[in-house]
C-alpha cells in the first residue's frame, strides 16, 4: 500500500511540476511580449510615414522624369518643397553616383563598361529613413571589360 | 530553456516561426522583411536581400537555389541539369558530392546554406532577446537520406542543434492544426518561387505519413512574372517597334511593374500599368500605359496553371486515391493568391481549399507548432476562452457599466471601485449584467446580491471595491467589499459564458443595431446625473456658506437650482446641459467668495467618471 501512495505522490509531483513549468512559461512570454509591444510602438511611432513613404517614392520619381525632360520652373520649385518635406521627416537620399558600390544599399541592375565596382549611373534613387534603407538604390555598376 | 524555433529553409525564399503565448509568431528577418531571399555570397560573407542586390554584379559568386544541390551527387541528373543555366560554378567535390566554388574555393551546399540558418538565427535571437540554440527545419517529401542529412548538417554548422527535420507539406498540414481534426486525407499544393509540390498525406497513428509526391522542380512564381512581362513588351514592341527588353533599366521597372500588377488582380479585375519616360523613341521619350485586366492575365498564365495539373494526378495515382478521397487540400507559396490557381484546384477537388494561414508562412508555422510541441509548450494544446459579451454592473440611472468588455481572454480579474448614490447610504445593490446595450435593462441579469453595513457617510464618499473573477471553467464570482469596513458579499455565477454562438450573434446586432439610440439615452442619462449632482453640490454649497455668501449670488445659485430641478425629468439633453453649466457658474462665485472670506467650499464631485450605484436599501435581497 505504501508503494502505491509513493507513486501517486511522485504522479502527483511531476503535474506540479509540469503545471508550474507551463505557469512559469506563459507568464514568460507575456512578459516577453509586454516588452515587445513596447518596442513596437516606438518602432511604430518612428516609421508610421515608412509605408506611405515607400508608396510616394515611385511618383516622387516620375515627377524627377517629367522635370528631367520638361525643366519646367513651377514643376522644380515644387519639388524642391517636396524634398524640404521630406528632410523634415529625417528621409534623405542617397547618393550613389561615382561612389562604390555597396549591395547593403544599392541594388545592381547591369554591369557597364566602367571602374571596377564604382556605380556608373543611378537608375532609381535611393533614400534612408532614421538611417535606416528605405528603399534601396538601383545602379548600373562598371566592369573593366 | 531557449525557444525552438521554426525554419521553411526554402528554394528561393526562407522564412522562420517561433511559438509565443500558444500561438506560431513569424519572425521578421532585421531588413523587415517576413521572409529572407535564400542567397547567399560566402566570400564576402553577406546572405539574403544584401546579396541579391549584387547578383548581377557578381553573377560568378552569388549563390542562389543551393536547396537544388543539397546533399546531391555531382553526377545526379539534376545536377548536371542545373549546371547548365546555374551562373555560379559547380564541381564534385568529396565522394563525388556537388560542391559550388567560388573564386578558387570549394564550398559545400551544407556550408552555403548554413549562412542562410546563421542569419535566420541572428534575426531570432536579435528578436526574442535571447540565444537560440534549437531548431526545427524543413524540407521536401520527397528528400532522400543524404538530402536530410545535409540539411542537419546546415543547421549544426550555423550553431543550431536540429532537434527534427520535418516534410513541408506536414508542416503545413501542422499549421491547420489538421491532426485535430482528424482529416485522414490531405492534399499539399505548394506552388513557390521557383518550384512545384504536390504531396498527398494520410493520418496513421496521429502522425502524417506521406504516401506520394510529384511535382515540376522548374516551375514556379518566376515563370509566371516572366510571361507577364513577356507579354507586355510584346504589346509594347507591337506599338512602337522597340523591345523593352534589351534595356536593363527598362527591363527592371518592367518586371517590378509586372509584379505589382499580377498582385493586383488577385484583388481587382483591372491594373494599370503606369511606366512613364520607360525608354527612348526617335521622336522623343516614350511613355508605357497599359490596361491588364484578371482575364487577360489568366489566360497568360493558363498554360502554367494548366502545367500543375498532371503532377497532381500523377500523384493521386500513385497514392491509389480519387480527388473524393482527399479530404483537405492545403494551399502553399505565394502563387497560390492567384484566383485562377484556387479556383483551378477548387474545381479540381471539389471543394473548399485551406488558405487562411499565409501560403509565404503557413510552412515555417507548421515548423514552430513542432517545435513547440518538442519544447513540452502545446502538448495539448492550451485553448483559452473568451467571454462572449460583456460583463459589467448596473449603475446610476439605470446604466450599464461594463468590467470586462467582450472577447477578454480568461481566466481573468478586474475590479472597480463604486460608491454610494445617497447620503447615508449603508447598502449598494449590485446587479451582474451581461450583453453589450448601455442601458442596463436591455441586458441580461444574471444575478444581484447585496452589501450592506456600509457606514454611513455623504454620497459618493463610501468606497466599494466590485471584483469580477472568471476562472478557466468560465464561472464567475462577483464580490463588493467596503473598504473602510472590510464587509464583503458576494455571488457565484455559472454558465456566464455557456451562450450558444447563435445567442451572442443575437445580442451582438441587437447592440449595433440600436447603438445610436442607445448612446443617446445613455448620454442623456449622465447629462442627468452629472445635473442631479451639481444641485447637491450646490445645496450644501449655499448650507455651508450660510452668512459668509453675498445675498446676490446666493439667489442667482437657489434660482439656477429652481431652474434645473424644473426640467430634470422632461428637460432635453442639450437643455440640461446648459443649465447645469449656469448652475455651476454660480456655485463657484459663492465658493470664490467663501474662499476669499476663508472657508472651504465642499468640494465638487469630479466630472464623468463618476460611477455610482442605484440607490436601493432593501435589506436582504436574495442572492442566488
Amino acid at each position: 500500500m505504501k508503494k502505491h501512495t509513493d507513486e501517486q505522490k511522485r504522479e502527483l509531483q511531476k503535474q506540479v511540476e509540469t503545471w508550474k513549468s507551463k505557469y512559469m512559461r506563459a507568464l514568460a512570454d507575456y512578459q516577453n511580449l509586454e516588452k515587445r509591444t513596447f518596442a513596437e510602438k516606438e518602432e511604430t511611432r518612428r516609421f508610421a510615414v515608412q509605408i506611405f513613404l515607400e508608396r510616394l517614392l515611385p511618383v516622387l520619381d516620375t515627377l524627377e522624369q517629367v522635370h528631367k525632360h520638361t525643366n519646367d520652373q513651377g514643376l522644380s520649385l515644387a519639388l524642391k518643397e517636396l524634398n524640404v518635406l521630406l528632410s523634415e521627416y529625417n528621409v534623405e537620399k542617397m547618393k550613389t553616383a561615382g561612389t562604390k558600390f555597396n549591395p547593403h544599399v544599392m541594388e545592381c541592375i547591369e554591369v557597364v563598361t566602367g571602374e571596377d565596382d564604382v556605380v556608373i549611373k543611378e537608375i532609381l534613387a535611393g533614400y534612408k529613413m532614421h538611417g535606416k534603407v528605405l528603399r534601396a538604390a538601383k545602379v548600373k555598376v562598371g566592369r573593366k571589360q | 530553456m531557449s525557444k525552438i524555433i521554426g525554419i521553411d529553409l526554402g528554394t528561393t525564399n526562407s522564412c522562420v516561426s517561433v511559438m509565443e503565448g500558444g500561438a506560431p509568431k513569424v519572425i521578421y528577418s532585421a531588413e523587415g522583411r517576413n521572409v529572407i531571399p535564400s542567397v547567399v555570397d560566402p566570400v564576402k560573407n553577406i546572405v539574403g536581400d544584401v546579396a541579391k542586390h549584387q547578383m548581377v554584379l557578381n553573377p560568378k559568386s552569388t549563390v542562389f537555389s543551393v536547396k537544388r544541390l543539397m546533399g546531391r551527387k555531382y553526377s545526379d541528373k539534376s545536377v548536371q541539369g542545373d549546371i547548365k543555366w546555374l551562373p555560379y560554378a559547380i564541381k564534385a567535390g568529396k565522394s563525388d558530392m556537388a560542391v559550388i566554388e567560388v573564386e578558387g574555393r570549394q564550398f559545400t551546399p551544407q556550408e552555403i546554406s548554413a549562412k542562410i540558418l546563421s542569419k535566420i538565427k541572428a534575426d531570432a535571437e536579435h528578436y526574442l532577446g535571447g540565444t537560440v540554440k534549437q531548431a526545427v527545419i524543413t524540407v521536401p517529401a520527397y528528400f532522400d537520406d543524404s538530402q536530410r542529412q545535409a540539411t542537419k548538417q546546415a543547421g549544426e554548422i550555423a550553431g543550431l542543434e536540429v532537434m527534427r527535420i520535418i516534410n513541408e507539406p506536414t508542416a503545413a498540414a501542422l499549421a491547420y492544426g489538421l491532426e485535430k481534426k482528424n482529416a485522414h486525407t490531405i492534399a499539399v499544393y505548394d506552388l513557390g518561387g521557383g518550384t512545384f509540390d504536390i504531396s498527398i498525406l494520410e493520418l496513421g497513428e496521429g502522425v502524417y505519413e506521406v504516401k506520394a509526391t510529384n511535382g515540376d522542380t522548374h516551375l514556379g512564381g518566376d515563370d509566371f512574372d516572366k510571361v507577364i512581362v513577356d507579354y507586355i513588351a510584346d504589346e509594347f514592341k507591337k506599338e512602337h517597334a522597340i523591345d523593352l527588353r534589351k534595356d536593363a533599366q527598362a527591363l527592371q521597372r518592367l518586371r517590378d511593374a509586372a509584379e505589382k500588377a499580377k498582385i493586383e488582380l488577385s484583388s481587382s479585375v483591372q491594373a494599370e500599368l503606369n511606366l512613364p519616360f520607360i525608354t527612348q523613341g526617335k521622336d522623343g521619350p516614350l511613355h508605357l500605359v497599359m490596361k491588364l485586366s484578371r482575364a487577360k492575365l489568366e489566360s497568360i498564365v493558363d498554360d502554367l496553371i494548366k502545367r500543375t495539373i498532371e503532377p497532381v494526378k500523377k500523384c493521386l495515382a500513385d497514392a491509389k486515391i480519387k480527388t473524393s478521397d482527399v479530404n483537405e487540400i492545403i494551399m502553399v507559396g505565394g502563387m497560390t493568391r492567384m484566383p485562377k490557381v484556387i479556383e483551378t484546384m477548387k474545381s479540381f477537388f471539389g471543394k473548399d481549399l485551406n488558405r487562411s494561414v499565409n501560403p509565404d508562412e503557413v510552412v515555417a508555422v507548421g515548423a514552430a507548432v513542432q517545435a513547440g510541441v518538442l519544447a513540452g509548450d502545446v502538448k495539448d494544446v492550451v485553448l483559452l476562452d473568451v467571454t462572449p459579451l460583456t460583463l459589467g454592473v448596473e449603475t446610476l440611472g439605470g446604466v450599464s457599466t461594463p468590467l470586462i468588455a467582450r472577447n477578454t481572454t480568461i481566466p481573468t480579474t478586474k475590479s472597480e471601485i463604486f460608491s454610494t448614490a445617497a447620503d447615508n447610504q449603508t447598502s449598494v445593490e449590485i446587479n451582474v449584467l451581461q450583453g453589450e446595450r448601455p442601458m442596463a435593462g436591455d441586458n441580461k441579469s444574471l444575478g444581484r446580491f447585496v452589501l450592506s453595513g456600509i457606514p454611513a457617510a455623504p454620497r459618493g464618499v463610501p468606497q466599494v471595491e466590485v471584483s469580477f473573477d472568471i476562472d478557466a471553467s468560465g464561472i464567475l464570482n462577483v464580490s463588493a467589499k467596503d473598504k473602510a469596513s472590510g464587509k464583503e458579499s458576494k455571488i457565484t455565477i455559472t454558465g456566464s459564458t455557456g451562450l450558444s454562438k447563435d445567442e451572442v450573434e443575437k445580442m451582438q446586432k441587437e447592440a449595433e443595431a440600436h447603438a445610436a439610440e442607445d448612446l443617446d439615452r445613455k448620454e442623456k442619462i449622465e447629462v442627468r446625473n452629472k445635473a442631479d449632482n451639481i444641485i447637491y453640490v450646490a445645496e450644501k454649497t449655499l448650507k455651508d456658506a450660510g452668512s459668509k455668501a453675498n445675498d446676490e449670488d446666493k439667489k442667482a445659485v437657489e434660482e439656477k437650482i429652481k431652474a434645473l430641478k424644473d426640467i430634470l425629468e422632461s428637460g432635453t439633453k442639450e437643455d440640461l446641459e446648459a443649465k447645469t453649466s449656469e448652475l455651476s457658474d454660480a456655485v463657484q462665485k459663492v465658493g470664490a467668495s467663501m474662499y476669499s472670506q476663508g472657508q472651504t467650499p465642499p468640494a465638487e464631485e469630479p466630472k464623468a467618471e463618476e460611477k455610482k450605484d442605484e440607490k436601493k436599501v432593501e435589506e436582504g435581497e436574495v442572492v442566488s
